[in-house]
């Protein structure tokens, strides 16, 4: 899987629970910031990743993932690229 | 189409294409954002709640958005977290105010049962076990009749899912309540206390989740994090579940099979294969055939219509019916045929008039991918069924439709199948009849008009939610709203009943009257397409006007609301003497019939059997 791969999916995902365009997504969007981010969507959105990726978030993460770019960096991690 | 209403549209696209939970979940959460329009047909609306022991409101998103793509209007309200009993005991509570037509009730077992049961349950003697078992079938089943009790909404109670570990193990059933043992007669319990409840429903989550797989039915992430205890690609599935109650209760629901006969009920081509040569017998190949038919049967014999859609030389095909030893559908099981070398289309349509049903409740069943394309071109109101190349999947196919449901069964959807041959038999006579009455004279036409008892009650809701051609005001009432209209003194709640030299119909008709001191009105008047021609509608009338003499009416009022399918109702009042009292914007006629001066007599070819 390439990074680009992985960010496409990725916005991908981001633009569904988040309501945005594709283009609208950026690594600066801040849960704290953005109304629909709420923890519904944030639930939504992990376990979406999760299941996209087959990857498993700890509780600590799921709590420390600020914005995009956060999701991004702790994603890349996981699957080593 | 408005800017709003194309975005609806894009967004629904998206989901049809791939109706993934993310897709389903996204598309609720931006309609939840938009402030669409109320449809143009009241009809249209869903009022939809989803209450339980869970974190819900991904159920309902899918539900919601499964509810949308059948081009229904939901409306959707989601319940606390476990906060079922206040919402269904307290009537002021947000839930009623909702006005809900559907409830869901989603409740985990786990829930209700002691935090320390699981580790428990084998120390347990036989009288624990029978006790929680009666406590927690109570406290389901009483939720959901307090639902009923306290609003006019169907009511959808999950049952539970008979869990696969047991620490018992292989001897779980040795004993005299096993821990599934447990939850299976549980479930029983739950069926038992509520069959008889007309308007709750026990669905069968144990089952759907069996189907699905119950090892991928909960994601123990999300179970964990935010207690949504079902997982992201069992909800959809779940959901469709609900939808089948949704489209019943909405008249949705398909009522023809109409079928392509080579490759398709038996295999090979009759014309070139021959009688001997076609593949249709008690072994394969031929047996996979022989089992499709016979569940085509099964559904024929609790009232789905079959016809047939043919290029074939009818000889050839006709033969295959009435003479194949392994044939299961014989000529008889068919309301309609049409073996030709016509276009299909042309066919369709053609059958819908002769069975007198709308093309939008035909699913076209046919292998051929060329027919299959142009039906759904050119009528994207039948259901095409995307049949698979391989014949042995055809059996499963069907079985997977799930669009034949209704809510409850009567004697007259048992009896469909015959009565439409009752039908053929008529056309056939009337063709040979000099005119209309002629014709009608010889059918030794008997019709009973009652008001509606508790056995009529059922059929008659079937009725109001169902007709759509002779309906004078097409207004949907529930099973408690008619049930509320039968113990009001002001409403009279009308069943007629008709049958002839060819069969009984059973109850076809339906009128409800508000009696206003010296007016009465007609509220809804409204007969099934299949008696339509037989002018029964006049022998109806006629009691009702009867029955406003002697109760001291002055006069009787009815109103003809145009819908796009109700035409063959509009002239009712004016063939019957009614004077035109208005018209207003939408088209709604209104019109009068002065008792003093008119009346309406049953012909004299229908026999009225008083009660």
């Amino acid at each position: 899987m390439s990074m680009n791969d992985i960010d496409e999916r990725l916005t991908e995902i981001v633009s569904k629970v988040l309501l945005l365009d594709k283009g609208e997504v950026t690594d600066g969007l801040r849960r704290k910031e953005y109304e629909p981010w709420d923890s519904m969507a944030h639930l939504v959105l992990i376990s979406e990743v999760e299941n996209e990726f087959g990857i498993f978030f700890e509780d600590e993460e799921v709590v420390d993932i600020w914005t995009v770019g956060d999701l991004r960096k702790i994603v890349a991690s996981k699957l080593g690229v | 189409m408005s800017e709003i209403e194309s975005k609806a549209e894009s967004i629904l696209k998206a989901v049809r294409e791939d109706p993934s939970y993310l897709n389903l979940w996204s598309a609720y959460k931006r309609f939840q954002k938009m402030d669409l329009p109320e449809p143009e047909d009241p009809n249209k609306v869903v009022r939809i709640a989803v209450i339980g022991s869970s974190t819900l409101e991904p159920l309902a998103a899918c539900i919601d958005i499964k509810t949308r793509l059948e081009g229904l209007a939901p409306k959707t309200f989601v319940g606390g977290f476990n906060t079922f009993r206040q919402e269904a005991l307290d009537t002021g509570s947000s839930l009623y105010q909702h006005n809900p037509d559907v409830v869901v009730l989603s409740v985990d077992p786990w829930s209700l049962l002691d935090q320390l049961f699981l580790s428990k349950f084998v120390r347990m003697s036989d009288d624990e076990r029978e006790e929680a078992l009666n406590n927690v079938v109570d406290e389901v089943a009483s939720v959901a009749e307090t639902l009923a009790e306290n609003s006019t909404a169907l009511i959808l109670v999950n049952n539970f899912v008979v869990p696969v570990f047991t620490p018992l193990g292989i001897v779980d059933n040795k004993q005299t309540m096993g821990l599934r043992e447990f939850f299976r007669v549980a479930n029983e319990g739950l069926m038992e206390r509520l069959r008889e409840n007309s308007r709750v429903f026990v669905v069968d989550l144990d089952a759907v989740a069996g189907d699905f797989g119950k090892s991928k039915m909960i994601n123990w992430n999300t179970y964990y994090r935010g207690t949504v205890v079902f997982s992201e690609s069992f909800m959809p599935v779940l959901a469709d579940e609900y939808l089948r109650y949704i489209r019943a209760l909405k008249g949705l629901t398909k009522k023809c099979i109409v079928l392509d006969l080579d490759n398709t009920l038996w295999g090979g081509i009759i014309g070139e294969d021959g009688m001997e040569g076609i593949k249709l017998g008690n072994t394969s190949p031929g047996l996979e055939y022989v089992e499709f038919q016979r569940v085509l049967l099964s559904l024929y014999n609790r009232g789905v219509i079959l016809a047939i859609n043919s290029k074939n030389n009818p000889d050839d095909a006709l033969k295959v019916l009435r003479e194949h030893p392994y044939q299961v559908l014989r000529e008889e099981h068919f309301a309609a045929l049409r073996i030709n070398w016509q276009n299909k289309v042309q066919n369709l349509i053609e059958l819908a008039r002769e069975i007198n049903i709308g093309l939008d409740s035909m699913v076209f069943i046919d292998d051929s991918p060329v027919e299959r394309a142009q039906v759904r071109q050119a009528l994207p109101e039948v259901l095409v069924v995307d049949m698979p190349k391989n014949p042995r999947l055809y059996r499963e196919t069907i079985e997977r439709l799930k669009v034949f449901d209704v809510l409850s069964l009567t004697p007259e959807d048992m009896k469909r199948g015959e009565m439409y041959v009752g039908k053929r038999k008529r056309a056939e006579l009337q063709r040979t009849a000099g005119s209309l009455e002629d014709f009608l004279r010889t059918l030794d036409l008997k019709v009973r008009i009652r008001l509606a008892d508790d056995f009529d009650t059922p059929r008659v809701v079937q009725l109001i939610g169902k007709t759509n051609q002779f309906n004078l005001t097409t207004r949907r009432y529930t099973d408690a709203e008619v049930r509320e209209f039968r113990d009001s003194s002001e409403y009279r709640v009308y069943s007629m009943a008709v049958s002839d030299r060819f069969g009984d119909e059973g109850i076809v008709g339906v009128a409800i009257v508000r009696c206003e001191c010296t007016t009465w009105v007609i509220d809804s008047f409204l007969m099934s397409c299949r008696v339509i021609g037989r002018n029964v509608e006049t022998a109806f009338l006629a009691r009702i006007v009867a029955d406003a003499r002697s109760a001291g009416a002055k006069e009787v009022v009815g109103e003809y609301v145009p819908t796009k399918k109700n035409a063959p109702a509009k002239d009712l009042y004016e063939r019957h003497g009614f004077e035109l009292l208005g018209t207003d914007g939408d088209g709604v006629t209104r019109w009068l019939l002065n008792l003093d001066e008119k009346t309406i007599e049953v012909p004299d070819y229908i026999q009225l059997i008083e009660e």
